[in-house]
C-alpha cells in the first residue's frame, strides 16, 4: 500500500476540479500496474464525483446543488449563537456541508496495466463546495507494482555481480569489486531487466546475467576512461589507475571487457550479442572523438551530440534493445525501445552536465571544466554574446581553481543551464512518445518513470 | 599490401594500422580460417592489446583508445560472424592475457598463439 496526499487549491465557492491527470500521474510514479486507487476527501465540504468534464454540464451540476441545498436557505449550523466553541473565522457554510452529503467523500477506482480504468467520457472530480481553499485528498494505491517485482530483480543483479567477481583472480576482481561496491545508479542493468519482461519469453535469471554483464562492461569502460581523463576519484573512491597504476587499470578494463562479452555470448542470443558489441564499438570510437575534440574545447553542439550518443546513449540503447531481444519481443518493440534508450541516454548525459554546476550534488563543482570534458552548458556559455569571449579565453589557458570558479560563475549567469535542462526534458518527452506506439505489457509507466528520473535528479 | 575491398569498412578510423602491423597479423591468421573477417578480428585484437601495452608499459591515453577500438571492433566482427565457441575462446584468451598482466606474471602463451588456438575452437 502506497500512502500519499494530493494537494490543490480552488478559486471559486463551487468548483469541479478535474483531478484525473493527477491521479494518473500518481499511478505512473508509483509503478502500480494492476490494482486500485483509493481516494478520500479530508474535508467536510469537499466531495468526490466521477462524471463528464463538459463545462455546461458542470454548470448544471452546480445549479442542481444550489436547488437542493440553496446557499441562503438558512441552516442551523450557521446560527453561531447556538453553537459551542466557534472559531473567529468560522465560515457560514451549512449549505456546503449539506451539499457534500449529496456527493461522496471517497472513491475507489480500478487500475489496469498502469492506467486508470475510466469510460470514454469519465473524469474524476474533486468538488469544492466552500471555496476558495487549499485542499487535500488522501490517496492510496494497492495492487501489483512493477517496482515490487523490481526489487528482487535488482537483488538478482547484485548477486550475479558478486558471483562473477567471486570466481575471478583477486588482482583483477579486487579493483572491480571496489568500483561496483562504491555504488552507481545501475540504470543500464535496470533497463535490461525491465525490457526483458516485455516479450513472450521472460526469464529473470537470464535477464540478471545479461544485466550484470552489461554493468561489468560499463564499469570496464569507466576504468579506461578514468586513466585517459586522469581522474583521481570516481564514486568517492580513488580510481583504479590512481590507486594501482595505469598498467593494472588497462588489464582490469580488458579483463572485464572480455569477460562481459563472453557472458553475453554464452547467453546464446546472437541478436543480443551483436547489439551490445555494436554499442561497445560506438563507445570506443566516440571516446577517440571526445579526446580529439579537446583541442577545440569546448566544441560545438553538433560534435557534442555525436560524441555523447556514442559514449553514453549507445549502451542505454543496447541495454533496452538487448533486454527486449532476450524476451523475444517483436521487431517494432525492439526498435522503439532502442530509440527510447538512445534518447534517454542523451538526456541522462545532459542532466549530468548540468549537475556538474550544482553545489548541492555532492560532487566537486566544475570537474568537467577542470578535466576538459565535453559539456553542453559550457558550449552554450561559450557561444553567449556577453560572457562567451571571457569563457573562451579562460578555457584556452591553464585551468586552476580560480579559472574554474570563474567559468562556473559565468556559465551560471547565462541561460545555459535552464536551456540544457529544457533540451533534456524535450528528449525525455520524445523518449516517452516512443513508448506510446507499441504494446509494452503494462511496463510503460515504469519506463516513463525511469526516463523522468534520469533527468530529474540532483546527483 | 593493399586492403581487400570487403575488409575496408571494418578498418574505419584504423586504416593507418594496416601498414603498421595489422596486415602482417592478418596474413598470419588467414590460413587458419574459412572467413577472412575472422582473421581480421584476430589481427585487430592482437594489434589492440599490443597498442594498449597490456602486460608491459601502459600506452599513453590516445594510443590506449585506439587499442580499445581495435578490441571492440574485433569483438563486434566475431559477434557478427564467428560461431559461439570461437567468440568464447577469444574472450577467454583476452581474459588469460589480462589476468596475467594484472598479476604481473608472464602470459600463458604469446597473444598470437592464444588467438590461433581460439580460431580453431569451432573445429
Amino acid at each position: 500500500m502506497s500512502p500519499n496526499r494530493l494537494e490543490f487549491s480552488t478559486t471559486s465557492p463551487t468548483q469541479f476540479v478535474d483531478i484525473t491527470p493527477r491521479i494518473q500521474e500518481a499511478i505512473s510514479r508509483s509503478g502500480l500496474r494492476d490494482g486500485r486507487v483509493h481516494l478520500q476527501s479530508l474535508h467536510t465540504t469537499l466531495g468526490l464525483a466521477v462524471n463528464e468534464n463538459e463545462p455546461l454540464l458542470l454548470r448544471d451540476f452546480e445549479g442542481l446543488l444550489e436547488r437542493l441545498a440553496p446557499a441562503h436557505a438558512g441552516y442551523e449550523h450557521d446560527d453561531f449563537a447556538r453553537r459551542f466553541e466557534i472559531r473567529v473565522d468560522e465560515p457560514v457554510n451549512g449549505h456546503a456541508h449539506c451539499r457534500q452529503l449529496l456527493l461522496s467523500a471517497f472513491a475507489t477506482l480500478l487500475v489496469e496495466e498502469g492506467r486508470l480504468v475510466l469510460g470514454r467520457w469519465q473524469s474524476v472530480f474533486a468538488v469544492e463546495l466552500d471555496g476558495p481553499r487549499q485542499r487535500q485528498l488522501a490517496i492510496q494505491l494497492e495492487g501489483v507494482f512493477a517496482t515490487n517485482a523490481r526489487e528482487p530483480a535488482e537483488s538478482l543483479v547484485e548477486l550475479e555481480l558478486a558471483r562473477q567477481l567471486l570466481v575471478d583472480p583477486e588482482p583483477i576482481a579486487s579493483p572491480m569489486r571496489r568500483l561496483i561496491e562504491a555504488g552507481g545508479k545501475r540504470l543500464r542493468p535496470r533497463l535490461v531487466q525491465l525490457t526483458s519482461a516485455i516479450g513472450p519469453r521472460t526469464d529473470p535469471l537470464r535477464a540478471a546475467e545479461l544485466a550484470a554483464a552489461v554493468e561489468l562492461l560499463h564499469n570496464a569502460t569507466l576504468i579506461h576512461d578514468d586513466y585517459v581523463d586522469e581522474s583521481t576519484h570516481r564514486r568517492g573512491r580513488p580510481t583504479v589507475a590512481a590507486a594501482e597504476g595505469a598498467e593494472r587499470a588497462i588489464a582490469v578494463g580488458d579483463y572485464y571487457f572480455a569477460k562481459a562479452t563472453r557472458l553475453i555470448a554464452q547467453i546464446g542470443n546472437p541478436g543480443v550479442t551483436s547489439a551490445v558489441a555494436e554499442a561497445l564499438e560506438a563507445i570506443c570510437a566516440s571516446q577517440i572523438d571526445d579526446v580529439a575534440l579537446r583541442g577545440t574545447y569546448p566544441g560545438d553542439r553538433e560534435s557534442y551530440l555525436r560524441v555523447i550518443r556514442g559514449k553514453t546513449a549507445s549502451l542505454f540503447a543496447a541495454a533496452c534493445a538487448s533486454g527486449a531481444l532476450l524476451s523475444e519481443a517483436n521487431e517494432d518493440v525492439v526498435a522503439a525501445l532502442r530509440r527510447y534508450g538512445d534518447l534517454l541516454g542523451t538526456a541522462f548525459q545532459m542532466a549530468d552536465d548540468v549537475i556538474d554546476f550544482s553545489p548541492s550534488s555532492g560532487k566537486t563543482v566544475g570537474l568537467d571544466i577542470r578535466q576538459r570534458v565535453l559539456s553542453l552548458p559550457l558550449i552554450y556559455a561559450a557561444e553567449d554574446r556577453v560572457v562567451g569571449p571571457e569563457v573562451r579565453r579562460l578555457l584556452a589557458g591553464t585551468l586552476g581553481d580560480t579559472e574554474v570558479g570563474r567559468v562556473t560563475e559565468l556559465v551560471t549567469s547565462t541561460d545555459a543551464l535552464p536551456r540544457v535542462r529544457r533540451e533534456a526534458q524535450a528528449l525525455i518527452d520524445e523518449a516517452v512518445r516512443e513508448l506510446e506506439v507499441v504494446e509494452l505489457d503494462g511496463l510503460r509507466p515504469v519506463l516513463v518513470s525511469v526516463a523522468k528520473s534520469a533527468v530529474d535528479r540532483s546527483s | 599490401m593493399s586492403v581487400e575491398v570487403a575488409l575496408e569498412p571494418e578498418l574505419d578510423r584504423l586504416e593507418a594500422l594496416w601498414s603498421d602491423g595489422l596486415a602482417d597479423a592478418y596474413q598470419a591468421y588467414l590460413p587458419g580460417v574459412d572467413q577472412p573477417k575472422l582473421a581480421l578480428a584476430a589481427a585487430l585484437i592482437e594489434v589492440g592489446v599490443r597498442l594498449q601495452g597490456l602486460g608491459g608499459r601502459a600506452a599513453p591515453p590516445t594510443t590506449l583508445l585506439v587499442g580499445d577500438l581495435c578490441l571492440a571492433r574485433g569483438s563486434r566482427i566475431l559477434a557478427d560472424h564467428a560461431p559461439l565457441a570461437v567468440q568464447v575462446a577469444f574472450a577467454r584468451a583476452i581474459e588469460s592475457l589480462s589476468s596475467a598482466a594484472a598479476a604481473e606474471e608472464p602470459a600463458p602463451a604469446s597473444t598470437r598463439e592464444l588467438l590461433l588456438q581460439s580460431l580453431g575452437a569451432a573445429r
